[in-house]
């Protein structure tokens, strides 16, 4: 309870809210532009971050990450784009509803299910990550390696595109993280001698370029691209009859959403697909469904920000990136000083409960804003790309430049950018990469000291049931794209 | 039932895990003993075997996946539009003109250019952009953060 305490008593500090606010706003902000995307907006804040305490750093990213989510329904909503890629099952029924003339009940009744769906979640998240760091503790290195196995295993299903793309794409990840020298014998791999590349090759911009410089790229094809938008009168709450149209669809999809973002690698997107299949499933009027209908709106968006919660707990309990966003944040946990993972609830619990308190505090900032300023965030949408994206372009600079002052990180930043426009191109996302990556030093680790333990027997492993379940969930991720296809083709 | 184009992709990957498998062999040897019989290179040999064995299963992945497979050509079906390359070339240059000019200089030539090259002509929104954003960005990390920018050989500094 102490620990609980403390970390409510960090967040309370007025510096952190205001921080804690920004986070919130830029969120918004960046949710509701099309083609900025949380995991984006975070890696850009990471350079940003490293001159703060870690409570706000971690805080302030945290609070972006569930106001970014709920800000793509702003978007998905009035101009049928979805800001972020989470909102894109929003905008089937949203933006039917805000044809009918009805944007403001459309926005009330997504702010209020995107706030009870990331609270519900985030009670989950304060239970679950205890008790999974609790079970965590007595994992062995080749108890880890199967967790970190199954988590690669689950970018298989990331997103509906390429199960086998999103496999190469963390496999290289994980190469990528071998670039330096090898801990155990200090041979240098991978520096062709390069001297810059010994330390190993810095995370923060790899992700600006993935996240930012490679949708900067895309986004240079699209310039003229303008978007039809509808005209947010007053955010309307929810009436009595839409909340009892749309309670249980919330309490459903704020389950859904909570159990895909604590599975390793599962996120808002996939959570909100889900919420609105489930919410489409359940419900008596299913032809309604793509016309306007609440409930349409209220699935996708409490499982998207029920999403955000999950993802937060394999993230803190295990270090294991519950989403692509979560993968940044771990970056940034790491680049504070901490070791996620169920050490960071033993030696650190008030940090882990700060984190909550201040995502709690996010949601209900981001409701205000979102109700009093979804008219204004709509207008952003009219900011013309040709400034939108040179002014993220100088973000990416100064960001990777400050991250080691040093112009190296830029040119980094700039390699990973055009890498990942050809890996877009070509299907290939970039979020499982930056997975990989960081899960990569886990990956290695593990399996070298499991092998040592095991005197090189590696079979020896399957003697863990533990393991057995991880290498038998981690079969059935890999095996799963390919059974749905087939059933689906029938 | 191959997609030509994975084909393509798939071959590129193999051939860069071959590169990759052979600068593997120029690590430096380390005794077993020393090792702990985990030896520098046979970690990033695993990775390569696992991406060099997903990438011949490349091309086949559309047929595998059925309806699911063909969403898979619907980025790549128009071809690359020059301004992505002449973006590029522009990004290249700012980045080499930080060690000349300096950082801040860099960011203005940013703000004009890339706007310029993208057929922006509304400089009622140009200049102030450019005049304001550079410098805004660079108070936020100069002045508030602290970082220190390299002013270049010409030696321009933000004030």
């Amino acid at each position: 309870m102490d620990a609980v305490l403390q970390g409510f008593a960090l967040i309370a500090d007025p510096g952190n809210v205001a921080l804690i606010f920004v986070g919130v706003l830029i969120g918004v902000v960046v949710g509701a532009l099309p083609g900025l995307s949380s995991p984006m907006a975070v890696a850009l804040l990471l350079p940003f971050t490293i001159t703060l305490e870690p409570v706000p750093a971690i805080a302030m990213m945290a609070s972006l990450y569930c106001a970014g989510t709920f800000g793509g329904s702003i978007c998905a909503i009035l101009i049928n784009a979805p800001g972020a890629p989470p909102a894109v099952a929003t905008a089937f029924d949203g933006y039917p509803m805000a044809l009918r003339g009805e944007a403001g009940r459309a926005l009330g009744i997504a702010a209020v299910s995107s706030i009870s769906g990331g609270i519900l979640s985030l009670f989950i998240f304060v239970l679950a990550t205890p008790l999974l760091s609790k079970i965590a503790t007595s994992f062995r290195p080749m108890e880890y390696f199967a967790l970190a196995i199954f988590a690669l295993s689950m970018l298989a299903s990331i997103s509906g595109m390429s199960p086998i793309r999103n496999l190469i794409a963390g496999a290289a990840g994980v190469l990528l993280g071998t670039v330096g020298i090898h801990l155990t014998t200090g041979v240098e791999r991978f520096t062709f001698g390069y001297p810059a590349l010994t330390g190993g090759i810095g995370f923060v911009p790899v992700l600006i370029g993935l996240f930012a410089v490679a949708e900067l790229l895309n986004q240079s094809q699209a310039v003229d691209k303008a978007y039809e938008r509808i005209t947010a009168t007053v955010v309307k709450l929810p009436t009595r009859e839409d909340f009892r149209r749309i309670w249980g669809t919330i309490l459903r999809s704020s389950g859904i959403g909570t159990f895909i973002g604590v599975l390793p690698a599962e996120g808002a997107t996939v959570a909100a697909i889900m919420g609105y299949n489930e919410a489409k499933r359940w419900s008596k009027r299913k032809e309604e469904f793509g016309t306007g209908c609440p409930e349409g709106i209220a699935g996708p968006e409490a499982a998207n920000n029920a999403a955000t919660g999950g993802a937060m707990v394999p993230t803190l309990a295990l270090g294991i990136p519950g989403s692509a966003t979560t993968a940044v944040i771990l970056a940034a946990l790491i680049m504070h000083g901490f070791r996620p993972g169920p050490h960071l609830m033993k030696e650190t619990p008030e940090f882990v409960y700060a984190i909550f308190a201040a995502m709690l505090l996010a949601n209900f900032m981001f409701l205000g804003i979102g109700l009093a300023g979804a008219k204004i965030f709509s207008r952003i949408t009219l900011i013309p790309r040709t400034f939108l994206w040179p002014g993220v372009f100088v973000f990416s600079l100064i960001g990777s430049y400050s991250y080691g002052a040093s112009v190296y990180d830029v040119w980094v930043t700039l390699v990973a950018g055009v890498i990942g426009f050809v890996m877009l191109r070509h299907g290939f996302a970039p979020a499982p990469l930056v997975m990989g990556l960081i899960l990569g030093k886990l990956v290695e680790e593990s399996f070298s000291q499991s092998m040592i333990i095991l005197d090189n027997h590696w079979w020896r492993m399957f003697e863990s049931p533990v393991v057995d379940l991880f290498f038998l969930l981690a079969v059935l991720g890999l095996c799963w794209p390919f059974i749905s296809s087939r059933f689906a083709g029938r | 039932m191959i997609n030509r184009t994975d084909l393509v992709v798939g071959v590129i990957l193999l051939a860069v895990c071959g590169w990759l498998y052979y600068v593997t062999a120029s690590f430096d040897e380390v005794s077993p003993l020393f090792a702990q019989d985990m030896p520098p290179e046979r970690f990033p040999r695993m990775l390569l075997w696992i991406i060099a064995g997903l990438s011949i299963l490349l091309p086949f992945e559309q047929w595998l996946r059925k309806e699911k497979g063909k969403i898979l050509d619907t980025k790549r079906k128009t071809p690359v539009r020059p301004i992505v390359y002449v973006t590029i070339g522009f990004l290249i240059l700012a980045v080499l003109a930080i060690q000349l000019i300096g950082t801040f200089l860099v960011l203005i030539v940013v703000c004009i250019g890339l706007p310029l090259l993208w057929g922006e002509r509304r400089w009622k929104i140009m200049v102030p952009f450019v005049v304001l954003f550079p410098a805004a960005v660079m108070v936020l990390f100069a002045h508030v953060l602290g970082v220190y920018f390299d002013p270049g050989v010409i030696g321009f500094k933000f004030p």
